[in-house]
């Protein structure tokens, strides 16, 4: 049933869409703003309680009817609540939208109760959070069944039902057990899926009867309870043994979140491709592939509060017909110029698109955003942009002019050339290993730097982007890996044969005894190689990125000497052996260089295998299992040197502001190797998966390091999986008195960690170890290990045994 | 990959420790002052000003080892010089004296000065032998761990000693009671162990819960490292005649003896880290003592003789 027509149906009341409907109100256009739940702004509602939240980034201006400025939670709540009164937002509660159908001019938006609203214009701005997943079965709605748990002390004697074994099942029940009778429902036999800790706490607890758990189990059906006198529902579950109907006060269901995807494309909005972080494509006005339907905010891809605001002003603007400025048109006329030539931002966007192919593919709005992340250089010639062997992962496209790539570290003369709408850096972006040559400027060039972040969030979200730089990939990794020496047309046929594939951690490439049909290139991640030794696998060596496995076959035409796992998760560019035979006794001094090559290699393994019985390779797997394997810089302690005198946390703490961001107990320990908790500096590290304003970055060091942009969301925290990332008020702790420590005990303890007693409005912020890049003469860590017991290494320098040209030395 | 600080550059402070004792040996042998050798000939002085040159600067160990923002190379290098070059302290010092001791504020500050080598000496010992041990002795199990498979087991007996009747119940109960982890100065020594034993304390009281407070005994039962405990239930099962009452002792018994493996192997790893730091605390305030003595001897020397 159709209620009244709007002008303007604004789908979610965050950031992006409070801004859009306000404006709407403001401007006096009819206008609904539908949000499912009963405040506005539920994500930024379910931030911790006195979170400061942060109005990154600063250099951009805010454009919208409603303030916003970085402040606690409940004052920018107050505020927006305040000014949505103020402007009579037409805002509906409790208006969940299942489904968008129709055009511009008639969409039918169906809300999760069954209404229908109709508008002539839809702007969806539903975040990124997601709709918690009910229980899906009869009853999923009753009053005693919820969803989420705010104050687990709000409950007090009774019977609690909790669904679920992640994370925050697990957390619930636990809190709650404390005063309640709960019982867990888990689908399977165990708690693998959660975090060590919850695991245990949750076992514990089972066992010591203070939490019933019933495994393997479903619920069927929730009822109210037929009997006034007893409890108010019934939760029916199906046990391995047949069905109980269980008697409670409430059913707590933590089921985790829908990603709101199959949403967004029941309303018929397309996506580039399947890669989950993929966002939708959109136009210069935010319109999406349906007419009339805009998509804007941290959905299109835009993570952050103010950049969602700013565009929920514009789309209302774009709707009523009116052009407006871009807000960030200024920001890009800054950049801009650097480059005296070029007159107004659109006109060197055109530029761009029109000389660099590989960015020729994106809206203007995709562009805008990738250059508002980039920087524009115009170096002089000769200049340096990265030098061999540097750990930056910055992607470079040429816009004017060319550079030079020197690939012969001895040899200045050897180099190639590239030239306008070339780019470089794709190596060490896709691999997260160091470069591989030196570049420098060649004359009067334009280029732009862009860094890892934008560039990967492109190559998710335009295929074209993507399949250029794939194709580049494989054809100058085919080429420096194998045959550098070689022209180009004479590996053609390789290339083409050549295919990306793609291993979880623990997946075989090849096992002993196959027949070799083919040679792995690893272009990301790394892998083990294992040989059957008295019925049991044993790891022989660790190869890196960079390398090849799999050539010892196709040389000896015999099959698998040694099997190959991905140590995590891996892509290899697969060259068919076929073609690769046909290319060897093409060009038999490629054939020699590797036979020698592949001769050495097996030597070195088989006398690895006679020195040491055991030992060695269960050293690897070890540390492989510790995810060393991804690591570029790990910190090791040798247990027989160590004296657990704890100079290492104390320096770590004493040099970064009174906190250690290391742990030297905590972590496993294999042969006297200790793997504490402190950061491995992954070549692709998780952290950074999820960090709205980029302020995760790798310096040219190697280090992993986050920036003073940070705005303490915790994402990271949650994404390290190695727990070495902690959420601390930044602070300069009182200087050390050594002496009137020494002859009073006065003052801080030199090393003493500052101990947390804050305001708790005081803004937490990410920290981890910066492997001391701010301090001459390295990490303080191992410097002020008394014992040597204390190292940082990179895995290749205990781990790899080379093989093959790696990129570092092509 | 790791190299220990008595390695560091190829035993580099090793070999110019031995250096100096050869030198000095040389100009010793070498040297016939006219009164034989002494503090007061000009070797005498020369190994003299080397040797309170040396003693400050081991001095000066204790101040770089916390100057964490220091540039100054590592502190294992430091350490492996204080060691060698410490230690050749012995022999350019006695030669310095030229073997003249008395009961004087001179030989006072020698005595001090092999005081404090020989603890050094004896800290290197416990740095060489007792780190292998703690990793031995956890076998892979971190203390927490350790910690609560305790609190585990302990609840576990009293489970089944309730079952087992009063007497045992109250035997157990004590026997958790007293379990302890060396002396407090020991758990103070290491925060964490401690704050694990509180907790620990706490939560097996309120498991303990309610029931009534373990009654006296009839007569005192020694507790030595649970001994006790483990013979009254061995000599109960004795008793035992049938057989679901055995079983529950024998179970008992497993328990009580697992966790009194456990128990012995927390207090192992106190001990190791004690011994790892004790010593420390007569090699620092003898070195001090040193040098207050050593300041008296030089200025007595410049201003009385
Ligand atoms: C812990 C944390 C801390 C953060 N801190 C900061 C910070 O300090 N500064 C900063 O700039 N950014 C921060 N961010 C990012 C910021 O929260 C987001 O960028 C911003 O909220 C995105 O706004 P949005 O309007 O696009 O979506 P959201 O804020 O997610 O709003 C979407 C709204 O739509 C509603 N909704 C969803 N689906 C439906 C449906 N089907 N029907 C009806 N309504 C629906 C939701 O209930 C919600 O209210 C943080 C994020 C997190 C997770
Ligand atoms: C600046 C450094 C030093 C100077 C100038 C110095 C000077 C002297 C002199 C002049 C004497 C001769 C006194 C005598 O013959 O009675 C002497 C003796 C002696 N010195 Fe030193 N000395 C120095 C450092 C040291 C050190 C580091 C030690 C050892 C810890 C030491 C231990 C002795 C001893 C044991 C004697 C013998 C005392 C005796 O003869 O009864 N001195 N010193
Ligand atoms: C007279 C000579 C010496 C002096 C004055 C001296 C002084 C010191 C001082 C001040 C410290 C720092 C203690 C602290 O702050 O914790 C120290 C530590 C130490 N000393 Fe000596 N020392 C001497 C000789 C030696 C010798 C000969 C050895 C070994 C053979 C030795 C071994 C050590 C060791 C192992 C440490 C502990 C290192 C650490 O854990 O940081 N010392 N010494
Ligand atoms: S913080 Fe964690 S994920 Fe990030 S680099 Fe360090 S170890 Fe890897
Ligand atoms: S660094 Fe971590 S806490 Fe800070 S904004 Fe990024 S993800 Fe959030």
């Amino acid at each position: 049933m159709a209620e009244r027509a709007y002008k303007i149906a604004v789908i979610g009341a965050g950031p992006a869409g409070l801004s859009a409907a306000a404006r709407a109100a403001e401007v006096g256009v009819s206008h609904v703003l539908l949000e499912g739940a009963p405040h506005l702004s539920n994500t930024i509602y379910r931030y911790q309680k006195g979170k400061l939240v942060m109005a990154e980034p600063t250099v951009l201006p805010l454009r919208s009817t409603i303030d916003f400025e970085a402040g606690s939670r409940e004052r920018v709540l107050s505020v927006w609540d305040e000014a949505a009164a103020r402007l009579r937002v037409n805002v509906r509660h409790g208006a969940e939208v299942a489904v968008v159908g129709g055009t511009q001019g008639n969409f039918t938006v169906s809300l999760a109760g069954g209404e229908v609203v109709s508008a002539e214009f839809v702007v969806l701005a539903t975040g990124l959070q997601g709709n918690l997943r009910k229980l899906g079965v009869p009853g999923e709605n009753l009053p005693f069944v919820q969803y989420q748990l705010d104050d687990p002390d709000e409950y007090e004697n009774e019977t609690i039902v909790v669904v679920g074994a992640g994370d925050s099942a697990i957390e619930n029940a636990v809190a709650l057990s404390a005063h309640n009778k709960v019982i867990i429902i888990n689908r399977r036999d165990d708690f693998d899926k959660a975090k060590e800790g919850n695991r245990t706490a949750i076992e514990r607890a089972i066992q010591d009867s203070v939490i019933e758990c019933l495994y393997n189990s479903a619920p069927v059906r929730a009822e109210a309870a037929s009997d006034r006198n007893g409890k108010p529902g019934v939760l029916v579950v199906k046990t391995a043994s047949g069905e109980v109907a269980l008697d409670c006060d409430r059913v707590i269901a933590r089921l985790g979140a829908m990603p709101p995807r199959k949403f967004v494309e029941s309303c018929g909005i397309e996506f580039p491709n399947n890669d989950p972080n993929a966002v939708p494509a959109v136009s210069a006005q935010y319109e999406s592939n349906v007419r009339g339907l805009y998509i804007i905010g941290a959905l299109a891809g835009y993570p952050l509060i103010k950049q969602a605001m700013n565009q929920g002003y514009e789309v209302v603007e774009f709707i009523e017909g009116r052009a407006i400025e871009p807000a960030d048109e200024p920001v890009l006329r800054d950049k801009f110029r650097a480059v005296v030539e070029i007159r107004s931002v659109s006109s060197a966007l055109e530029v761009i698109k029109k000389n660099v192919p590989v960015l020729s593919g994106l809206t203007t709005l995709q562009l805008r955003e990738f250059m508002l992340d980039s920087v524009i250089r115009a170096p002089k010639r000769g200049e340096i942009l990265f030098e061999l062997n540097d750990y930056s992962d910055t992607f470079f496209s040429i816009v004017r002019g060319g550079v030079d790539i020197h690939v012969d570290p001895n040899d200045a003369s050897k180099h190639v050339a590239l030239t306008k709408g070339d780019f470089f850096g794709e190596m060490s972006l896709i691999s997260g290993r160091r470069r591989n040559a030196t570049v420098t400027a060649g004359e009067r060039c334009i280029l732009i730097e862009t860094p890892r972040r934008s560039m990967n969030k492109l190559i998710n979200s335009v295929a074209s982007v993507k399949r250029i730089i794939d194709d580049t990939f494989l054809r100058r990794a085919i080429q420096s890996q194998i045959a550098p020496e070689l022209p180009a047309e004479a590996l053609r046929e390789v290339v083409a044969s050549a295919r990306i594939e793609r291993f979880n951690a623990g997946k075989v490439l090849f096992k002993e005894g196959d027949p070799g049909d083919s040679l792995h290139l690893i272009r990301k991640g790394s892998v083990t190689v294992a040989r059957d030794i008295g019925g049991r696998e044993r790891v022989l060596s660790y190869v890196a990125a960079g390398n090849y496995v799999g050539e010892m076959a196709l040389l000896t035409d015999s099959p698998r000497s040694a099997t190959v796992r991905a140590s995590i998760e891996t892509e290899t560019i697969r060259l068919d052996g076929t073609a690769f035979k046909a290319l060897l006794s093409r060009w038999p001094d490629i054939q020699g260089k590797m036979q020698s090559k592949a001769r050495d290699l097996l030597a070195g393994q088989s006398a690895k295998v006679q020195q040491s019985p055991e030992g060695a390779g269960d050293l690897i797997s070890f540390l492989v299992n510790q995810g060393v394997g991804e690591a570029t810089d790990v910190l090791l302690i040798d247990e027989t040197l160590c004296v657990r005198c704890d100079h290492c946390e104390k320096a770590c703490a004493e040099t970064h502001g009174g906190t250690s961001r290391l742990d030297r107990e905590a972590g496993p320990t294999f042969a006297f190797i200790h793997v504490p908790t402190s950061c491995r500096h992954c070549e692709h590290p998780h952290c950074m998966k999820d960090c709205p304003p980029d302020a995760l970055r790798r310096a040219p060091n190697g280090e992993v390091i986050i920036l003073d942009s940070c705005i303490g969301c915790g994402n990271c925290e949650t994404n390290c999986p190695y727990g070495v990332i902690q959420m601390a008020v930044k602070e300069e702790p009182k200087p050390v008195n050594l002496l009137s420590w020494f002859l009073f005990g006065k003052g801080r303890a030199p090393g003493e960690e500052i101990s947390g007693h804050h305001d708790a409005g005081a803004a937490k912020i990410a920290t981890k170890c910066d492997m001391c890049k701010d301090l001459a003469g390295g990490p303080a860590c191992v410097r002020a290990c008394p014992t040597g017991a204390a190292i940082r290494v990179s895995p290749e320098q205990f781990l790899t045994v080379t093989r093959g040209t790696t990129l570092d030395r092509s | 990959m790791h190299e220990s600080f008595l390695a560091y550059r190829k035993f580099l402070y090793l070999k110019l420790g031995v250096g100096l004792i050869v030198l000095s040996i040389g100009a010793y042998a070498l040297h016939e002052p006219p009164h034989g050798p002494n503090g007061g000939t000009w070797l005498g002085y020369t190994l003299g000003t080397i040797g309170a040159g040396l003693i400050l600067w081991l001095l000066f160990y204790g101040i770089r080892k916390r100057q964490y923002h220091s540039k100054l190379g590592q502190v294992s290098g430091w350490l492996s010089g204080h060691v060698y070059l410490g230690s050749a302290l012995l022999v350019v010092a006695t030669l310095h004296c030229g073997f003249k001791f008395g009961w004087n504020v001179h030989t006072l500050s020698y005595v001090l000065m092999i005081m404090v080598i020989v603890s050094g000496a004896y800290g290197i010992f416990t740095y060489v032998r007792y780190p292998t041990l703690l990793t031995d002795n956890k076998g892979g199990m971190a203390i927490d761990a350790m910690l609560s498979e305790i609190g585990d087991l302990d609840r576990q007996c009293l489970q089944i000693a309730a079952e087992m009747g009063d007497k045992a119940h109250q035997m157990i109960l004590r026997s958790i009671e007293r379990t302890s982890f060396g002396t407090t100065s020991w758990r103070d020594a290491l925060g964490g162990v401690s704050k694990g034993l509180e907790d620990l304390g706490r939560e097996i009281k309120s498991i303990a819960g309610d029931a009534e407070p373990p009654a006296p005994l009839p007569a005192a039962i020694p507790q030595i490292g649970g001994e006790a405990t483990v013979f009254f239930v061995a000599d109960q099962l004795a008793g035992f005649r049938d057989s679901a009452r055995a079983a529950l002792g024998h179970r008992l018994l497993d328990l009580i003896t697992s966790k009194k493996a456990l128990v012995i192997r927390v207090q192992r790893d106190i001990v190791y880290r004690k011994l790892l730091k004790s010593w420390l605390s007569l090699h620092l305030p003898l070195s001090i003592a040193l040098l207050a003595a050593l300041t008296v001897h030089v200025v007595t020397v410049f201003f009385y003789w």
